[in-house]
């Protein structure tokens, strides 16, 4: 454990302690802004097209991308790759399916676009229920990796590690609700754009700035064992395999709680379409940027650095850094390793601060105030000390999971779970909800309940959780697939068609022509012009 | 001056989603998304099944260490990069005006008919 050096812990100390100082500097100033629900959940909608598509950047770049993808380059090669391009095309599925729609016909929660047009009760029970789901295994994955990683890059115990990143993800949330989280999230992408591209620079240095000449290093620097290659098939050695994740990929971001919900907090749809071009060409930025990352640790770390680098290679990226200020022991690697390890603690700060964030807003707004309140009365204020309790209570939880399950807690299994329940549960009854007239609250309950079962149940099964990562072959012969997008997406699908065929056309409130209007032109949207004023009681055409 | 009809909750939805302007809107909207969606998911699935079945020709080199997988890896960041900024430039210069109209239509058709019961 050559990173556990006593030099090491001054710097990143030093340097984390400011970029903690800086996050709780603005939760206080959001905390002074907080004024209702309004504020708590959706930023007030003040929050312009650029500064989302940098929140939207900061809420979904998980440490995940930034520690796991250079990893899996550095080990694997061209593999790695393949993730970041998934999760980089999902954002178009985002921008031509939901962004402007979700923004159009919601308040707080994708639950509200959900059951906009169905019943009440039961579609918001099983958006709920999607949303926690996704939440609950994202949020637990990002805090073991978070305590793996401060374990190893600043010294802290496991338990500490986990403890104090959830204390600072509830105290973004509780007291700086939404305006809080965002600038975290804001100042967390600039952060990682900083850093990555400084790296980035000078590991292009070192080859005379020329790719092709450090994807030549980075293929010499190889050994007889090594799994890296150029080409694709190390990491993901099934056809089928590959192509089931690519669909959860593509499909899976559009289902995800917290970035959905990046939408509530712009003015209107146009806002809502602006900030998912600009965090398009961060991402984009940043994907294209990892591949310097990962590829440099293999040219300059090479087959010496893989045991190094831990787990899924999560530590590549720090070592690369160390190596790239001079090396272990001086002064300018010590203080690169350390700059590093601080963005990527505000990388998991931040996103788990959404995912909180997400999961309070379906407990308080679709289970507290619409199903056990029914509606009435509109409380503002409960519903925002709901959402705090409920934030307190499921960051606790998460804490305890993380601490107890510890570091043996499989954090790729939980990641690719979330994104298989986004895809494959919220994904589609969304989609249809928006878009298919016939659709029904039987359809939406059935397909959100094949979509999380199916995922959960295939996740179960596959090879690699059981009988477990190092047993050859799967509990059952026939299925040796480890991620189940393809087949959980079609049957996600598939329920909701059924349920919508077995289900009656219940007599709703709100009809799919309101919901088809409203989502395609912004009228009545909650925030906008014409909702204000309506709510001041003028009119809007003369205004 | 409270002018109810004007009120978005007093609107004839069904009215305001058959009329022409919506009609429009939906069609101009579906003229772009429409193909751009299967244009990019057969791009995207076209890589990943290469990269699934195809992993010799996905490994072959391009120019030394440049194989055909990064290149192919690279026109998925341009074609997110030329979708996005299409469709941004559409929906500003005609399905915004299109929705603006639309939606100004089915106010005024609710206050052409007062408020419903």
């Amino acid at each position: 454990m050559s990173l556990l050096a006593a030099s090491v812990n001054v710097e990143a100390l030093v340097i984390f302690a400011f970029v903690l100082g800086l996050t709780l500097g603005i939760t206080y100033w959001a905390s002074k802004k907080m004024t209702g629900a309004d504020s708590f959940f959706a930023a007030g909608r003040s929050i312009t097209a650029f500064q989302n598509g940098l929140a939207i950047s900061g809420d979904y770049l998980s440490a995940a991308s930034f520690l796991g993808i250079a990893g899996l380059i550095f080990i694997f090669g061209f593999d790695g790759f393949l993730y970041s391009v998934g999760f980089l095309v999902a954002f178009l599925t985002v921008m031509f399916l939901l962004a402007e729609r979700m923004r159009n016909a919601g308040k707080y929660t994708i639950a509200d676009v959900l059951s906009f047009r169905l019943k009440e009760r039961p579609a918001r029970t099983a958006a709920a229920a999607g949303t926690l789901t996704v939440a609950a295994f994202y949020l637990i994955a990002q805090m073991v990796g978070a305590g793996v990683l401060i374990q190893a890059l600043v010294g802290f115990d496991f338990s500490v590690a986990v403890l104090l990143t959830g204390v600072f993800m509830l105290c973004y949330v509780i007291f700086g609700g939404m305006l809080a989280t965002t600038w975290v999230q804001i100042i967390k992408a600039c952060l990682l754009m900083v850093g990555i591209v400084i790296m980035s620079i000078f590991v292009l240095a070192k080859v005379g700035f020329s790719p092709v000449e450090l994807f030549n290093r980075a293929e010499r620097n190889t050994t007889a064992e090594s799994t890296f290659s150029l080409g694709p098939g190390t990491f993901l050695s099934s056809p089928i395999d590959t192509v089931s994740l690519g669909v959860a990929l593509v499909l899976g971001t559009a289902g995800l709680p917290h970035i959905l919900i990046r939408f509530f907090t712009v003015p209107d749809g146009k806002a809502a379409r602006g900030s998912v071009v600009v965090a398009m060409f961060i991402i984009g930025g940043f994907y294209i940027l990892t591949t310097f990352i990962g590829f440099g640790a293999r040219a300059f770390l090479g087959q010496e650095g893989v045991e190094a680098a831990g787990t899924g290679g999560n530590l590549a990226a720090p070592n690369l850094a160390q190596f790239l200020g001079g090396g272990e022991g001086t002064f300018g690697g010590d203080l690169f390793l350390a700059v590093i390890a601080a963005v990527a603690f505000a990388t998991i700060l931040a996103v788990v601060a959404g995912l909180v964030l997400s999961a309070s807003g379906a407990v308080a707004h679709d289970i507290w105030t619409s199903i056990i309140r029914k509606g009435r009365p509109q409380n503002d204020k409960e519903e925002v000390r709901v959402a705090r309790i409920a934030a307190a209570a499921i960051g606790a939880i998460a804490i305890t999971i993380a601490i107890i399950g510890g570091e043996g807690l499989n954090v790729s299994f939980m990641v690719g779970l979330a994104f298989a329940v986004a895809a494959s549960a919220n994904f589609p009854a969304l989609l249809l909800a928006l878009t298919w007239r016939r659709f029904n609250t039987t359809g939406a309950v059935t397909g959100v309940a094949f979509g999380v079962i199916s995922s959960i149940f295939l996740v179960i099964i596959s090879p690699k959780v059981w009988p477990g990562a190092d047993a050859e072959g799967g509990l059952l012969s026939f299925y040796d697939l480890a991620n189940p997008g393809i087949i959980s997406i079609p049957l996600g699908f598939f329920g909701c068609w059924l349920g919508t065929m077995l289900g009656s056309d219940e007599e709703s409130e709100r009809s799919f022509d309101e919901l088809y209007v409203r989502s395609e032109t912004g009228l009545g949207a909650e925030g906008s012009v014409l909702e204000a004023t309506q709510v001041a009681g003028r009119n809007p055409a003369a205004v | 001056m409270n002018d109810p009809s004007r009120d978005p909750r007093n609107i004839d939805w069904k009215a305001a989603e058959r009329s022409p302007e919506f009609r429009e809107l939906i069609a101009a909207r579906r003229r772009f998304v429409v193909p751009a969606t299967i244009f990019f998911l057969s791009w995207y699935f076209g890589f990943i099944l290469l990269a699934g079945y195809a992993k010799d020709f996905m490994a072959s080199s391009v120019y030394e260490g440049l194989t055909v997988g990064y290149c192919l890896a690279l026109t998925q960041f341009v074609m997110v990069a030329v979708l996005g900024l299409m469709y941004l430039k559409r929906a500003q210069n005609v399905y915004d005006p299109l929705a603006a109209k639309a939606a100004q239509v089915a106010l005024d058709a609710g206050h052409d008919r007062g408020p419903r019961p």
